[in-house]
């Protein structure tokens, strides 16, 4: 269970987040909803120490990662996909998920068996330059190197970015079968909401970072005034 | 062949590639650096010298050549890890500007203070290979055995860092840490660690090098003895490229033999003239160096 | 008020020295002198005409600070007046780089050779037309710097800080050897000697006191020259800061982008940036060749590009009292040396003493870049801030 409690950050006299307090349990994708400029980045990046929150802490099963470097926390079991996913271009395929199994102490090889297994299309283009791949490719391969350290939760900042709806569908698709078969956490910031509520167990809504909604993802979805005011959502 | 090995044009390439591979070292050592960091040691020379004056005169003084050497290379990466953990540490995130003046700052720290306990004077390093050409067919090869020594050597420090940065966890958690340390922090590499390193290697490089320099015979060890080669390293690294490892020690080559054409073929005091014009030409054809591939300015 | 004051003040100091100097001739110069100092004091004074006339305060001050220097350096030592016409000549050369660095961000490692440029320019038109008088040597020096300022800015047009930085320490350690290319002008190693020394005109002699020597008088008068070459060097450069064109500048060193965007040329303004600077520091040279009446390419090697660039950054980066402070600590570098090495005990000639100047300029220059980049100028102004604001807190 990885948790967040009356988080706030500050970055100089700008407030991103407000005492945001949630919980994100084990086998569920918790999604994170908001338009732009709601603070959903900011909270990923505070969760995984790329940011230093003002007040409030994060959790992990009881211990207190608030306070530790983003390269300690990775090693806790957290794996954060950025925004924009983080690939590094001038490497192969192979060496980004070599760059991600790092942190395991077994021999590499098997471990990126197991990602080409779960991705067929990296292990094809295993040797070349990452900055080849598509841009559902590249969300594969940002994915597939965080899952290779064997992470206990998984942070997605917007893989949906840039993706066609297609694309989209299917990369959801697959968030789900990770997180049922793995009993992963996942939270999933979106500004896509209406993909991330279809896979999303539960739906934390913010705005101007803060908490106003916390909900079973389908109440989310089935709730008019959240729809309109704080998702965006206009047809249905 | 012995006339065609010993004809003139032969005899240059072969004295440049000897200063050349002495710039592309002192490149090498600059683009491990700038890629990691973003800024140009202009300390290295003085470091690489303090190096090398810590291994034969300071601390084994009547030793075996190879036994100083390998102290002075240790020396280097020390100097490299404090330097960066002591001085550079402080100058991160600060204006473009200020690294340099610190570095320079602390050319002149280094040099004066080399001068204040060694003296000016030169002196000689117990170096066992003759400076004379080997001759054919009673006509000198423009190649002794020191400068064969110094070839075999760079390319093996050359070989030393390529198998380090293309073979090794080491090399990739190096270069991830260079290209994107933030994604690289995410996926649990210590990117401050990754710098230390970079400086560590970059110091080695350059004490290889400033031992090299030092052990000519009819140059010897110097305060100053860097400041030349310095000077032909960064333009090599310029020409080549900062963010290229490949790109400076091709340019530093050929740099080294067309400066000996230079030499040889119109007046050897033209030589500095010569790759400062290079440099300038080639800085406003590709600001960004001749071998790396063209990217955009992050506005 | 305060305006009546300064004018009544500087009267009184007037006819105290007129008094104590008895010799008429003497008594009619110092008092054109004061006279001109007080009515500009005056004027400066008072806030309102200061506010009305920036370029006429500017002017004001140049012309204070020169006729008060000028007529100080008839009454010291002639080592006081060596110490002023190095500082001098310094604060000419840091006036260039302070340019540089503080209006477009760039930075060199070569002002040393621009230096060198200007100096050997000035002999070497000297030493072809013996009998033209010294200002056309010295603007043949600041056409020589220029010039080749232009060849070397040319690449800043596309290149950015450390690139640029690079480029002119190759230029730097590679002055002398660019020297010796063409030592048929240049002298090679051992330089050059000026034709004739420059001698005081018949009527300073005359106003000096007679048991002065004539090398006496011959050194006050070159003061007066350095003080007037560097009043106008300095009333250019206000105006140039205060300028469209020097704030334009500062747009390229902050913002480069953005003053792409508010239409400043920003290649042009680097190059403009990087002559002028380079134009500066030949004339820095060219005052200092003058003052030697000889000019040694030892002088102007990679060591005293250094210091130039340590002498910027302690004063206080592209500020004018910036230059003016690291001017002072210059001329007064060598004897504040020499009088540590004799506290410390130290043998002068040894490896410590002859080294102490590079270090503690090193020390200097590291620690200033760490701990305070703006230099005294900079300490000098918060400091100033601070006593203010306290002052108007009382007075509220």
């Amino acid at each position: 269970m990885i948790g967040v409690e009356s988080l706030s950050v500050a970055y100089g006299a700008v407030q991103a987040l407000r005492e945001v307090t949630f919980e994100a349990p084990p086998g569920r994708i918790t999604a994170v909803l908001g338009a732009n400029g709601a603070g959903k980045t900011t909270l990923l990046r505070t969760i995984s120490g790329l940011v230093a929150p003002r007040e409030g802490r994060v959790h992990l099963g009881g211990e207190t990662l608030t306070g530790r470097a983003p390269e300690e926390i990775v090693r806790l079991g957290v794996a954060h996909v950025p925004e924009g996913r983080g690939v590094i271009g001038e490497f192969t395929v192979e060496e980004n998920l070599r760059l991600g199994a790092m942190i395991r102490r077994e021999p590499a090889g098997p471990l990126l068996e197991e990602q080409y297994a779960l991705f067929p299309v990296l292990g094809e283009r295993r040797r070349q330059g990452a900055v080849t791949l598509s841009g559902g490719e590249r969300q594969m391969l940002a994915m597939a190197r965080a899952l290779i350290a064997r992470p206990r939760v998984l942070l997605l900042d917007e893989p949906s970015l840039g993706l066609a709806p297609m694309v989209t569908a299917q990369l959801m698709h697959s968030i789900r079968d990770l997180c049922a078969s793995r009993e992963l956490t996942v939270i999933l910031v979106e500004q896509n909401a209406k993909s991330a509520l279809r896979i999303a167990d539960t739906a934390v809504v913010l705005y101007l970072g803060r908490v106003v909604a916390n909900a079973p993802a389908e109440e989310v979805a089935r709730d008019e005034r959240l729809r309109q005011y704080y998702l965006g959502m206009v047809e249905s | 062949m012995n006339a065609f090995l010993t004809s003139r044009p032969v005899s240059d390439v072969l004295t440049g590639v000897t200063n050349g591979v002495i710039y592309a070292l002192v490149a090498l050592s600059l683009v491990l650096i700038w890629r990691s960091a973003r800024l140009l040691n202009f300390a290295q020379g003085a470091m690489a010298m303090i190096a090398t004056y810590v291994g034969f005169v300071a601390i084994a003084p009547h030793a075996n050549y190879w036994v100083a050497m390998v102290v002075s290379v240790v020396a280097g990466c020390l100097i490299g890890a404090l330097t960066e953990r002591g001085l550079v540490r402080w100058l991160y995130g600060k204006p473009e500007l200020n690294p340099v003046v610190a570095m320079v700052g602390f050319l002149l720290v280094l040099e004066s203070v080399a001068a204040a306990i060694w003296s000016t004077s030169s002196r000689g390093l117990p170096s066992s290979f003759s400076p004379i050409d080997w001759q054919l067919g009673g006509r000198p090869l423009a190649l002794s055995p020191f400068a064969a020594y110094e070839i075999v050597t760079a390319l093996v420090v050359m070989g030393f860092i390529a198998g380090i940065f293309r073979f090794t966890k080491l090399g990739l958690r190096l270069r991830a840490a260079a290209l994107a340390p933030e994604v690289s922090r995410l996926l649990g590499v210590r990117v401050n660690r990754m710098l230390t390193i970079g400086w560590i290697l970059s110091s080695g490089v350059g004490a290889v090098t400033a031992v090299l320099v030092a052990s000519n015979y009819f140059t010897g060890l110097t305060p100053t003895a860097m400041d030349g080669v310095f000077a032909f390293g960064f333009i090599a690294a310029a020409i080549g490229g900062l963010d290229s490892p490949g790109g400076a020690l091709a340019s530093g080559v050929t740099l080294g033999i067309v400066l000996q054409f230079v030499s040889d073929y119109v007046n050897a005091n033209d030589v500095i003239l010569v790759a400062l014009g290079l440099l300038i030409v080639s800085l406003m054809v590709r600001p960004n160096g001749v071998f790396t591939r063209d990217a955009q300015r992050r506005v | 008020m305060r305006a009546r004051l300064a004018v009544a003040g500087a009267l009184v100091v007037g006819v105290v020295a007129t008094a104590l100097l008895a010799r008429a001739r003497v008594a009619i110069v110092l008092v054109v002198c004061e006279a001109l100092f007080a009515a500009l004091a005056a004027l400066w004074v008072s806030p309102s005409w200061r506010a009305a006339h920036p370029v006429g305060t500017r002017l004001a001050q140049t012309v204070m600070t020169v006729d008060a220097l000028g007529v100080a350096s008839a009454f010291v030592s002639t080592s006081v007046n060596g110490n002023l016409e190095a500082g001098v000549s310094m604060t000419i050369v840091l006036l260039g780089l302070s340019f540089l660095t503080g209006s477009s961000g760039q930075i060199s490692l070569g002002h040393g050779a621009f230096m060198g440029v200007g100096a050997f320019a000035a002999a070497i038109w000297a030493n072809h037309h013996a009998h033209s008088p010294v200002v056309i040597a010295l603007l043949a020096a600041v056409v020589a710097g220029a010039a080749v300022g232009f060849l070397l800015g040319l690449p800043a047009t596309r290149l950015r800080g450390p690139y640029l930085a690079g480029m002119t320490l190759a230029f730097a350690v590679a002055f002398g050897s660019i020297l010796n290319a063409f030592s048929s002008w240049t002298g090679g190693d051992s330089g050059l000697q000026l034709p004739t020394a420059v001698s005081a005109p018949r009527w300073l002699v005359d106003l000096l006191p007679p048991s002065d020597s004539p090398l006496a008088a011959a050194t006050v008068w070159l003061s007066q020259i350095s003080l007037v070459v560097a009043g106008v060097a300095l009333f250019a450069m206000s105006n140039l800061f205060a300028s469209r064109v020097g704030r334009s500048m500062r747009l390229v060193r902050d913002h480069d982008v953005a003053a792409e965007l508010a239409g400043v040329s920003l290649p042009r303004a680097r190059v403009v940036a990087f002559v002028i600077s380079a134009a500066y520091a030949a004339l820095g040279g060219a005052l200092s060749t003058l003052v030697n009446n000889s000019v040694s390419p030892a002088t102007y090697g990679f060591a005293l590009s250094i210091t130039i660039l340590a002498l910027m950054v302690i004063g206080g980066i592209g500020t004018i009292p910036g230059a003016m402070i690291g001017g002072l600590i210059f001329a007064y570098s060598t004897s504040s040396i020499s009088w540590i090495t004799a506290r410390l005990g130290l043998n002068p000639q040894g490896n410590l003493a002859s080294q102490l100047n590079g270090i503690i300029f090193g020390v200097l220059l590291v620690g200033a870049i760490v701990a305070a980049p703006m230099g005294i100028a900079g300490a000098g102004r918060q400091v100033a801030r601070r006593w203010r604001e306290r002052h108007h807190l009382r007075a509220d």
